[in-house]
């Protein structure tokens, strides 16, 4: 639990489409967990980041909401991935790996000229 | 796509938040439980396990937070609620409102009047094509009457063929006839023009088509186009008109279009005709005479070239034309020529005007933008406690300095709007004054330019009274609180703003009187000036009887066509005597006399003039006299008093020899220290060969006072007066001085010359006090508009000084009664605060007198019989001021010298 990281702007939304497109429609405990042990607890999520992000994706139409009933019998929001939801984390997917590409290319120590 | 729908949403989400926060309650105790459950899984004990979930969490309220923003449109929400405090804040003081919203409704009313009169008259784009690239080009001399003398064919060829910048040239030659109706006559003002002047001047037709290059020259069928306003006005827009046959004087002319809305310069015309129907314009005398200059010339300048070099090359060919040609150009008079973009020569005469009305409304505007500033500032102190504690419970800085715009906008845009009530009616006043001065008065309107004017200032001024007042700055809160105590002066720095701000307002308006006291005196000098007539109720009006058209261009043998004129001559001048006879039999009629023209204005021809024996000193300009026929009676029923010799006679007849009488500047000019009765003078210079007006000697037999013809404020001009039986019976006036009110007489001459002449137009009925008001009319409504600004101005200041010090008053009652109670009377704290008023008084007239010793050095143009720093609008104005001041120091001072000393001790 030494460093914690942020989540940095923008790589929040793609984690739960992610998350969501793994393990299918998931609460929102679900989808913090899953998340925090993916990153080895480098990251923590509180509900203040979590809940708007969700919101914020659901007002896009990326994914939607039902409540069910849980695993535990608990009554819960489970959100569920939409077919655009699906095309966006493509595309998200797809632009993430060029930056990281183009990222990695820059920090790579050069040659020197011969 | 994804933003639209993420913003349906949000909006969605403004409407459901009630059943959305309790959704989202039930989520966050879910995961809230889900995270217990499992922490006791793991192995803690239950209240650990609640305490780390919850630690975790970060927060459920600041969560539920973060969500509702996300979920609705926070910023409209908390805007909301600003308008909802503002709009209470604003009702609870009443008083306050009022005052600033009446304020701010007359500042705001006056500059958005002003302001679309300025926009529309002086800087709208033309509505022609392209109207920034047209210039008018003006020939001028000295004397009177030499302002503008347009062009002669000769002198537009050579411009054509000399200065290539200007491109195209449209020619246009004023003119004017009675056109003929069903049952009636009018006379209107025509234009002639060349085939290519609309080409030239961008306009197009809205009916029918204009005229073109084969509408030029001789034996083409004569055409008309009407202006949009004359259709409108005589046609009713009736737009079967085309093509119909109408008939001006002699001529019958085809109307074969309307053109659409657009300004005139130098004169308004009616409609506009192509050259056939005056022999004139086509005669070889008028296309060979250098100074025979009838045409008016606009040029479009040619594509690429700059009104600069337009200037230059003008400038060259004129110096040529005057070398080569210098008879035509006596060096004394000064022949000069200037090239002026259309649009400026279109505001010309409303320029300084409107200029300085708008200078004088954007003062009042200052003054009321101060008076409101300090009441805003004054209401800010007693609301400093308020916003501290705001503050402290958590509004940051940038939320009250939001909320303080949002109040200060309702306020202005609340002025804004009453503002715009007042502009509307304002609107109408000043047209009325604008077309006096422009041709584009009709363009006037509060369009949506103006009204964004308006709207700017409102929201500048907000701006502006927002961050004026001080807020508490982060981190003060504690030690504001702490403080507890009520500190409604505010600090000094506040303190010495306001007290500026009073200053500014007096000085502005000491500048905005002096202006208006300057105006008024103009109107008094102008009033007392003497028109030069002894009878104020004579009654005149213009009756034109003589027909000049046909000739020579309808294939009339020329000798025919003068034998035509001379027969309409005898005929007319039968009618008029007719006429004077039943008129002079009329009760309270005095004296009827007929003449060419009306007493009190310029004669619409005048000519060069020379006297026997005598030479010009060189160097001088060239005499010119106005040409005016009379009647034996015209001088004595216009009350035109006989200084030396005899009027005309019956006896001055077709016959016997030639005649005139004339004025006392031209006897000064020509005879000083003579005297001029029974010596001789003659009408000269080229132009006489293209008029019937003969060269010949005419012997003086009769010489008569000055009168004011030229309006008020002009020099006096020299005038030539002729038998009316010898010379053509031109524009016929009758003059009827009567012993009462003439003015009543008018409908009993009307149907007498009717009766009469039937065919004929009767035109500018009226009185000769009411020809001497309608000249001083745009003065004295200048004067009267700057002089209620200045008055308006001046009671805004006195609100503002009186505000100020009665909050100075409030503020300092502690200290009031302490000193009350130390032995200070009544009197002597009466004293105190009107001498605290009255040095912002004094230091505001002393930079007021400063700022209008310099500020009406600009209006000296509009200035008559008055300096622009003259000493006694100066000091009156300094007095009212003072005195005005003073009564806004004392009703406050009244107030503190009231101030009961146990009471306010008790209450501290």
């Amino acid at each position: 639990m030494a460093d914690k990281l942020d989540v940095k702007q923008g790589t929040l939304a793609l984690m739960i489409l992610k998350t969501l497109e793994g393990l299918g429609p998931l609460h929102g405990y679900g989808i913090a967990r899953r998340i925090e042990e993916t990153s080895k607890n480098r990251l923590t999520l509180n509900y203040g980041t979590l809940y708007p992000a969700l919101l914020k994706l659901e007002q896009e139409g990326f994914i939607k909401a039902e409540w069910r009933q849980s695993e535990n019998n608990r009554r819960a929001k489970f959100y569920a991935l939409t077919a655009t939801g699906r095309k966006q984390l493509a595309r998200e997917t797809r632009e993430w790996h060029e930056t990281a590409d183009l990222i990695a290319a820059f920090l790579a120590p050069r040659r020197e000229a011969p | 796509m994804r933003h639209i729908r993420a913003a349906l949403a949000r909006i969605a989400g403004v409407f459901s938040k009630d059943t959305a926060d309790d959704d989202l309650r039930e989520e966050m105790q879910a995961h809230l439980e889900m995270e217990i459950a499992e922490n006791v899984r793991r192995g803690m004990r239950p209240e650990e396990a609640r305490r780390q979930a919850l630690l975790a969490s970060g927060g459920l309220t600041a969560a539920a937070e973060a969500v509702r923003d996300q979920r609705g449109l926070p910023w409209a929400e908390s805007i909301a609620a600003d308008l909802k405090y503002g709009f209470r804040a604003l009702r609870r003081s009443p008083a306050f409102t009022a005052v600033v919203v009446v304020t701010l409704a007359l500042g705001i009313g006056a500059n958005t009047a002003i302001f679309s009169v300025v926009r529309a008259v002086l800087l709208k784009p033309l509505p022609h094509r392209d109207g920034d690239r047209l210039v008018y080009l003006r020939q001028s001399m000295d004397g009177p009457g030499g302002a503008d003398i347009n062009f002669s064919v000769p002198e537009v060829r050579d411009f054509r063929n000399g200065a290539p910048a200007l491109g195209s040239i449209a020619e246009f030659s004023p003119w004017f006839g009675t056109l003929l109706g069903k049952d009636d006559a009018i006379r209107i003002d025509v234009g002639l023009v060349t085939g290519n002047f609309f080409e030239v001047m961008g306009l197009s037709p809205i009916l029918g088509r204009l005229t073109r290059p084969s509408d030029d020259g001789p034996g083409v069928p004569a055409v008309m186009v009407l202006t949009y306003d004359f259709w409108m006005k005589r046609f009713r827009g009736d737009s079967s008109i085309v093509g119909k046959q109408v008939r001006l004087d002699g001529s019958s002319l085809t109307v074969i279009g309307v053109l659409q809305p657009a300004p005139w310069f130098p004169d308004r015309m009616d409609a506009l005709a192509n050259m056939v129907i005056s022999p004139h314009h086509l005669s070889a005398v008028m296309v060979e005479g250098r100074s025979h200059r009838m045409t008016a010339m606009i040029a479009r300048l040619a594509s690429g070239s700059t009104v600069d070099e337009a200037k230059n090359e003008v400038a060259a060919v004129y110096e040529r034309m005057q070398r080569d040609n210098k008879g035509d150009y006596n060096a004394g008079s000064h022949y000069r020529i200037a090239v002026i973009p259309f649009k400026e020569a279109l505001g010309e005469r409303a320029r300084l005007t409107l200029w300085i009305l708008m200078a004088a409304a954007a003062f009042v505007m200052i003054i009321s933008a101060a008076n409101v500033a300090n009441l805003t500032l004054m209401r800010g102190m007693r609301r400093e406690h308020e916003l501290v504690v705001r503050a402290a419970l958590g509004a940051g800085v940038g939320r009250l300095r939001r909320l303080l715009l949002v109040e200060n906008l309702l306020l202005t845009l609340t002025g804004a709007v009453a503002g715009l009530g007042i502009a509307v009616a304002g609107v109408r006043l000043l047209t009325s004054l604008a077309e006096r001065y422009s041709p584009r008065a009709s363009e006037i309107r509060l369009d949506s330019q103006v009204l964004g004017f308006t709207l700017a200032i409102a929201v500048a001024l907000a701006l502006l009274l927002s961050f004026l007042a001080s807020l508490p700055r982060e981190g003060s809160f504690a030690e504001r609180i702490a403080a507890g105590v009520r500190r409604l002066t505010g600090d000094t720095r506040k303190q010495r703003l306001q007290r500026g701000l009073v200053v500014a307002q007096v000085a502005v308006s000491v500048v905005l009187l002096a202006g208006a006291g300057l105006l008024t005196r103009t109107m008094v000098q102008l009033s007392q000036v003497n028109t030069g007539l002894r009878a104020e109720e004579v009654l005149t009006m213009q009756v034109p009887l003589l027909q000049i058209g046909g000739g020579p261009s309808d294939g009339t043998d020329p000798r025919a066509w003068f034998r035509t004129l001379l027969q309409s001559d005898a005929a007319a001048k039968v009618r008029y005597d007719q006429m004077r006879r039943e008129i002079a039999g009329l009760p309270g009629v005095i004296e009827v006399g007929v003449g060419s023209s009306t007493p009190l204005r310029a004669s619409m021809t005048s000519f060069e003039v020379k006297a026997e024996g005598k030479s010009v000193p060189v160097g001088d300009a060239t005499p010119r006299a106005d040409f005016r026929t009379a009647a034996p009676e015209y001088f004595s029923a216009a009350g035109i008093p006989l200084i030396k010799g005899r009027a005309f006679a019956a006896t001055d007849g077709v016959g016997t020899g030639k005649v005139a009488i004339i004025n006392r500047t031209l006897a000064d000019k020509f005879f000083p220290g003579e005297d001029p009765i029974g010596k001789r003078i003659a009408w000269t210079g080229e132009v006489l060969k293209f008029s019937p007006i003969s060269p010949e000697w005419r012997t003086i037999v009769g010489v008569v006072g000055n009168t004011q013809d030229g309006g008020q404020d002009a020099p006096p001009r020299a005038a030539v007066f002729m038998p009316f039986t010898q010379e053509l019976a031109m524009s016929g006036v009758i003059v009827i001085r009567t012993d009462s009110d003439a003015a009543s007489l008018a409908p009993t001459v009307t149907r007498i010359v009717h009766r009469i002449a039937p065919a004929a137009p009767i035109e500018n009925v009226m009185t000769v006090k009411q020809i001497k008001d309608q000249s001083l009319a745009p003065r004295r409504l200048n004067a009267a508009l700057v002089a209620s600004f200045g008055i308006l101005a001046v009671l805004i200041a006195a609100v503002g000084i009186a505000g100020v010090l009665a909050f100075s008053v409030s503020a300092r009652t502690n200290e009031i009664g302490i000193r009350m109670s130390l032995g200070a009377d009544s009197g002597r704290v009466q004293r105190m605060i009107l001498g605290e008023g009255g040095v912002l008084v004094v230091l505001g007239l002393a930079v007021g007198v400063a700022g209008a010793f310099f500020a009406t050095r600009f209006i000296r143009g509009l200035l008559f019989g008055v300096a622009p720093n003259d000493p006694t609008t100066f000091v009156s104005v300094a007095v009212m001021m003072a005195a005005i001041g003073i009564v806004a120091c004392w009703i406050p001072a009244l107030r503190a010298a009231r101030i009961d000393p146990a009471i306010t001790m008790r209450s501290t």
